[in-house]
């Protein structure tokens, strides 16, 4: 007998029944092995909104990722990422809707964003506080990194957030498009400046159409902790403690927020 | 921009019912023993689905799973576990054989000898070549595929079995 042969053969007294019987066992234990440690499922297809393409990944839970495209490898690490926390699937369908909801807030329908958000992807407690507390900044307002970081009660920990918000998991539903640099330059974002500047247009902010927009001057400035709003030039608000500034849109926005005008530089 | 297809992976769900048989069937001819081969079958799903998101969406999952098998009997075999059944002498009912029902000891009483003979001269094979051995002639793989495996190039692979097969050849086990 030729040794290839010989060596084919090797433990093929296995019958086809047998392997079966065994598979069937097999199965039912590997299930109940695998449901412990088993990662949660997610849809994940790319969808068209007025901001540009975006991969999106929603679980039972509710939005669990958004995430820019800028080219092809970019989604390639973004879901390799994903990978280690959900198992996901392709379906397109499941989370077209979260396209249409991001283009109508946009367009300004200011309750379209509807879904829950998955937390998952947030990497640490820190993170988790700052995002919490960013939920806080109302449409129409936005505040500094250095005040969202004096928030959660870290000082000097506006790089930090910094870092915090590029790596948002959801942006839009999650508003880092909300914080801008102390001195009311607009700072940064995932999705590009002109993004940043589309999505604060959207929500009533007046803003030329340049990097360099200011926010400061266009907005009444709200303080934190006496709960008034002066504007940009009251020497009240040149005075505040920048940490406490919240910039509102215009003066509606910052009563909607349960702050009372000025009576020295009397905002509208 | 409109995407054709996202890089995502298969369903895990969707490699377990491709791979498993074959999987199993290599594990039972590798260990030669039932409740091992089970054992290490579970084993094998478990981490591999660990490890999973690790895999590249668009690599081979099957040297992959192989691989991983692999690297579980061996793992075993140096714990000093139960190791693949050596020697059984020829009139009695090998080990194995209580798992197959009647039709298959007409197979050993003929070359049941060759066999076990060959199982006990490949377990005395250098781990290298006892590995790729089984992936060549259990596991039917090709010599790329057993290359990715033991992670050396192709031609150490197809050099390891052609020594493995000259060892056994030098040993009688060709008739």
């Amino acid at each position: 007998m030729k040794i290839e042969h010989l060596l084919g053969s090797i433990g093929t007294e296995f019958a086809e029944e047998a392997v079966d019987a065994l598979l069937r066992r097999a199965r039912g234990k590997i299930a109940t092995a695998l449901k412990h440690i088993r990662r949660p499922a997610v849809a994940v297809g790319v969808v068209q909104s007025s901001v540009g393409d975006l991969l999106v990944a929603t679980s039972r839970q509710g939005v669990a990722l958004i995430h820019y495209v800028h080219d092809g490898r970019d989604i390639a690490a973004t879901l390799a990422n994903l990978r280690l926390q959900f198992d996901p699937v392709e379906d397109r369908r499941t989370v077209r809707e979260v396209g249409e909801e991001v283009s109508r807030y946009v367009a300004g329908d200011a309750k379209a964003l509807r879904q829950s958000i998955d937390f998952t992807l947030v990497r640490n407690t820190f993170q988790n506080k700052i995002l919490d507390e960013l939920q806080r900044v109302p449409r129409g307002a936005v505040v500094s990194y250095q005040a969202l970081s004096a928030a959660v009660g870290v000082a000097k920990g506006a790089r930090a957030v910094g870092n915090t918000l590029h790596a948002n998991p959801v942006p839009i539903y999650l508003p880092c498009h909300r914080v801008i640099a102390s001195d009311g330059r607009l700072g940064g974002y995932v999705g590009g400046t002109t993004c940043k500047l589309q999505l604060l247009r959207s929500e009533g902010f007046a803003l030329d159409d340049d990097d360099t927009a200011s926010i400061a001057n266009t907005t009444v400035w709200g303080r934190r902790g006496t709960n008034m709003y002066c504007r940009a030039d009251c020497r009240v608000a040149a005075r505040a403690a920048r940490a406490r500034i919240v910039f509102f849109a215009n003066p509606e926005e910052a009563q909607r927020a349960g702050m009372r005008p000025c009576k020295i530089c009397r905002p509208g | 921009m409109v995407h054709e297809k996202l890089p995502v992976p298969l369903p895990f769900e969707e490699v377990v019912q491709r791979h498993e048989r074959e999987i199993l069937q290599y594990l039972l001819r590798v260990s030669g023993d039932r409740d091992e081969a089970a054992d290490l079958f579970q084993e094998t799903w478990l981490r591999a689905y660990r490890a999973y998101p690790r895999l590249h969406p668009e690599s081979d999952v099957r040297p992959w799973l192989y691989a991983i098998a692999t690297n579980l009997c061996r793992n075993r075999a140096r714990n000093g576990a139960r190791r693949a059944r050596v020697i059984v002498s020829n009139n009695e009912v090998p080990a194995a054989a209580d798992t197959t029902g009647g039709p298959q000891q007409s197979f050993y009483e003929t070359d049941g000898y060759a066999m076990v003979h060959i199982r006990e001269l490949i377990a005395h094979l250098p781990s290298k070549q006892r590995q790729a051995v089984y992936l060549r002639y259990v596991g039917g793989l090709t010599y790329t595929e057993i290359a990715v495996i033991m992670n050396c190039s192709q031609e150490s692979a197809r050099a390891n079995v052609s020594q493995a097969v000259r060892k056994l050849k030098a040993a009688g086990c060709e008739q």
